[in-house]
């Protein structure tokens, strides 16, 4: 087997992913707070840190979409059914037997259908559920001037948000784990620091 | 080899981790009073007068009073000091351990919580006194048994009236902002 | 026992009762300090009149009415317009319903009522002379000029005089040895200034016949008060007195409890503008009050009152307020039949033959409640229904109400007694020397039996005791901004609005399921991912 290295992750998308990576687990930690999970930085801290990092993560998003769009990497999200009934089988057998990844990523197909299902899930259901959900619930305030007093209620409101929440951190768990099924249990993530990945 | 060394620092960190996160909840007690706050004071300080070993009340602070006479509010908070030269006259003969001083004279706090109800603070004198040599800890234990003492209110009494100190002599001028409280 | 004693013992009771009532009210010295000071401090104004100049105000005035008689030479009008207030007539209506409220028609937890009571309790009236339901209303000459306006500080109305001041040396309280002296009636009219906090409190600290009882937020700690204390009536800094914001006209005090004005919206009220409402926060302060570091309040100015944070607790001094009066144990006597007076740790009164228990408790933490400013009232002759709490007073007001906010309330529960075949609460005649004065002859058939018929209500002979429950919001005692509730005692499982329905609050709420759903699937995900690694670790090595 012939080992290649490809250049898979630009540097936007690298500092994209590990600033996106810090803001969520940040914004996990403190919104769980404001939840009333548990105590950690105060209440009224854990609003305003929360706040700052709401904006800062909206920005990121802003650039990255326009990234996405701009350079025709929104491309790799496209979804596709072909061999995601083999993903399914290496992960849940063949991974143990050591056998080989059904997959070989390309330059223009870096991520796996199961991947790339996984990835539109967050880009296209739990992000925008959070994000709305989450700026209705910072502009509480603002509803009656908006005139949407009467048919929203902050309860659903924080209800969608604290849902989608708990999607986020059971998708950042899944995720975290599952960069180790590379070539090497490191090499997926060396790949998002360095940008090169080695496929076989 | 790795292995057993890296294991054998991570254990002593976790323990290290877990003494600093309980430490300071051994050192005091907090124990809910069914009573209001003048009252919980003035039976702890009936049940001071009444247990022997020498127990004398030897002051009532309130430091709410110093934060008020600056502009600010408290929930309230008063102090009992209480004092047995049975038990603090070995300590304060001993050069070794006479900085326990500090520590003098024996404090019970009572004080309300946002909640509404009151509560009382008792430094955990028998742990305390185990840290500074057996002739302390001795004599702290006996002091934890009476503590225990203090605070044992039988519900049948009435509310027997609050013991005020006396306002400050001719030497009591010199804090005069502090007098009120502390 | 015996006549003498009897009286004794009841003169005795009227007088323990008002020992309190009156004893701190008006010791301010009268000199020019004082007297700036009880004007209203640095920004009090000189008066343009010197009424000790006055040849009308040089007489040697033998009673009350005489001195209004001269104060009404001059002040022609003063008289009809105190006349048309509800200091005069205790009496105030309720443009919804109809019903006549005000104190001559409640019933309380406290005293309970003043019908039959007259003699003692129109020492708080603004006029002399009302005794019983024959007191003439129009009378301009009975209305009492000298309680608010003089500054002095030694005018005294004392239970038992039906409103009129000490014209003669007396014993108070009765079997004391302690002495009041007669009022100087000259001196007093020629003192006379706008009314002071003294002025106001020597009835409203004092009230339910204790320093502090009532309301909780206003006893005599409000005379001389710190910064801690209330800010705006701090006496070294803005020192405002009662009418600095109960702006009065024409004798018209605004600012009723009867008629509160709980969610006032828009900015703080400029001159030219009528405000009608200049007793509350909103009319100096505006809606959004709160700077740019913490516009987020100004989001939450829409659903809670200003007094809620700024009012962290009442009764925030060692007077404390009374949290409850329960009447059913008056007349339990010791073992030798004679009157028991036993006092709480703090001083304050605990249980008095008299007139029952009470609990009384300082820098006490408000309970809150929804509230638009109209507060329902049981008057003489309500009915009741004995098998609940009966609601003396009740906040009323809802979450889904624009016009409701969340307010601090104090609470006052009791036990008092009623008919139990009509289902009224009764009224009865608890001070005086006659015999069927309850604090005379401890005799509550007696008592409510004199009480009744002078309310014009049927006793059917029958009572026993019930709970009640008064409900009146805080609005004084407002605390240094440093000291307002932090956000973490409200937004947390246990904070100060636990229990509050209708908002959502988080930290406070959240959906139970959707927490016990959300964290087992992140618990489970997190097993997963741990039960696969550890048996990818297991098979590689099987192979390596």
């Amino acid at each position: 087997m012939t080992v290649e290295r490809i250049y898979v992750f630009k540097r936007f998308e690298r500092f994209w992913h590990w600033s996106q990576a810090m803001l969520i687990i940040f914004m996990l930690i403190t919104g769980f707070e404001v939840h009333g999970s548990y105590h950690l930085l105060g209440f009224a801290s854990a609003v305003e840190l929360h706040t700052i990092a709401a904006w800062t993560l909206v920005s990121l998003w802003v650039f990255a979409i326009f990234w996405h769009f701009t350079t025709g990497e929104w491309m790799q999200y496209i979804p596709t059914t072909e061999k995601v009934v083999a993903m399914i089988k290496f992960y849940s057998v063949g991974i143990f037997q050591g056998a080989p990844h059904p997959f070989r990523a390309t330059t223009l197909k870096k991520h796996n259908p199961l991947q790339r299902l996984a990835y539109l899930g967050v880009l296209l259901f739990i992000g925008p559920l959070i994000w709305f959900t989450g700026w209705f619930y910072l502009f509480y305030g603002s509803w009656r001037e908006w005139g949407v007093e009467s048919l929203l209620s902050l309860e659903w409101v924080a209800f969608f948000h604290t849902a989608a929440a708990f999607m986020m951190l059971a998708f950042l768990i899944a995720h975290v784990y599952l960069t180790t099924t590379g070539h090497t249990p490191t090499s997926h993530i060396k790949a998002m620091i360095t940008g090169w990945e080695e496929v076989d | 080899m790795f292995k057993v060394i890296g294991g054998f620092i991570g254990g002593v960190v976790l323990v290290a981790l877990l003494a600093y996160s309980y430490m300071g909840s051994l050192m005091f007690w907090e124990v809910e009073s069914p009573f209001g706050v003048e009252e919980t004071v003035a039976r702890i300080q009936q049940n001071v007068q009444k247990v022997g070993n020498g127990w004398a009340l030897s002051g009532l602070r309130n430091p709410g009073k110093a934060v008020e006479s600056s502009g600010g509010n408290v929930l309230p908070v008063m102090m009992v000091e209480a004092c047995s030269t049975k038990y603090s006259g070995p300590i304060l003969k001993d050069d070794s351990v006479r900085f326990l001083s500090i520590l003098m004279p024996c404090k019970i706090s009572v004080y309300k919580k946002n909640d509404g109800k009151t509560y009382i603070g008792l430094m955990n004198a028998g742990l305390m006194g185990k840290m500074f040599g057996p002739m302390v800890g001795d004599i702290m234990a006996e002091v934890a048994e009476d503590q225990k003492k203090f605070i044992l209110f039988d519900p049948n009494e009435p509310a027997p009236p609050m013991i005020k100190p006396a306002p400050p002599g001719a030497g009591g001028s010199a804090g005069a902002s502090a007098a009120g409280g502390c | 026992m015996t006549p003498t004693s009897r009286t004794i013992k009841a003169s005795l009771g009227v007088a323990a009762m008002l020992v309190a009532f009156n004893a701190s009210a008006l010791q301010a010295k009268p000199d020019a300090a004082a007297t700036q000071a009880v004007n209203g401090g640095k920004n009090a104004h000189a008066s343009t009149a010197d009424h000790s100049k006055f040849k009308e105000l040089q007489k040697n005035f033998k009673t009350g009415p005489e001195v209004t008689e001269a104060c009404l030479l001059c002040h022609t009008e003063a008289a009809k317009q105190v006349q048309h207030t509800k200091h005069w007539t205790w009496q105030s209506l309720d443009p919804k319903t109809g019903q006549l409220r005000g104190k001559k028609n409640i019933i309380n937890n406290y005293c309970t009522s003043v019908v039959s009571n007259e003699k003692d309790c129109m020492a708080c009236h603004a006029g002399y002379g009302w005794k019983d339901q024959s007191f003439d209303f129009s009378v301009e000459k009975n209305v009492d000029c000298l309680i608010c306006h003089d500054s002095t500080g030694t005018y005294r109305k004392l239970p038992g005089y039906a409103g009129h001041p000490v014209y003669k040396r007396v014993e108070f309280p009765h079997g004391s040895g302690r002495f009041v002296e007669a009022v100087d009636l000259k001196k007093v009219a020629q003192s006379i200034a706008m009314p002071s906090r003294s002025n106001c409190g020597s009835c409203h600290f004092f009230g339910g016949g204790a320093n502090g009882a009532k309301h909780g937020d206003m006893d005599s700690s409000l005379q001389h008060p710190g910064k801690y204390l209330d800010v705006h009536m701090n006496e070294q800094g803005l020192n405002f007195s009662c009418t600095t914001c109960h702006a009065t006209s024409s004798h018209q005090v605004s600012g009723s409890r009867y008629n509160v004005a709980a969610a006032v919206t828009g900015k703080a009220a400029i001159r030219g503008n009528v405000d009608s409402t200049p007793s509350s926060c909103q009319s100096c302060h505006g809606n959004k009050p709160h700077s740019e570091k913490m516009s987020r309040l100004n989001q939450h100015t829409d659903k809670i009152a200003c007094q809620t944070c700024h009012i962290p607790e009442y009764a925030r001094n060692d007077i404390g307020t009374e949290l409850s009066w329960d009447w059913s144990k008056a007349t339990i006597m010791d073992e030798n039949g004679k009157r028991i007076v036993r006092k709480d740790s703090a001083g304050r009164r605990a249980f008095d033959s008299q007139k029952g228990e009470w609990k009384w408790e300082s820098h006490v933490i408000p309970e809150y409640r929804w509230f638009n400013g109209e507060s329902t009232y049981k008057v003489i002759g309500d009915k009741i229904d004995p098998t609940q709490t009966v609601p003396l007073s009740v906040v009323g007001g809802s979450p889904d109400d624009p016009g409701s906010r969340i307010w601090p309330t104090k609470v006052h529960r009791g036990k008092q007694p009623y008919d139990t075949v009509n289902l009224t609460l009764t009224v009865q005649h608890t001070g005086g020397e006659d015999d069927t004065a309850l604090w005379h002859n401890y005799d509550w058939q007696k008592a409510i039996g004199t009480g009744m018929k002078a309310a014009g209500l049927p006793y059917s002979g029958q009572y026993d005791f019930v709970d009640t429950e008064l409900t009146w919001p805080i609005t004084h005692m407002v605390a240094p901004k440093e000291d307002a509730l932090t956000c973490v005692q409200c937004h947390s499982k246990n904070g100060r609005l636990k229990g509050v329905p209708g908002i959502y609050m988080p930290s406070r709420d959240g959906n139970q399921w959707l927490d016990m759903i959300g964290w087992t699937v992140a618990l489970l995900t997190l097993l997963g991912v741990l039960a696969h690694g550890a048996i990818r670790i297991l098979t590689s090595k099987k192979e390596g």
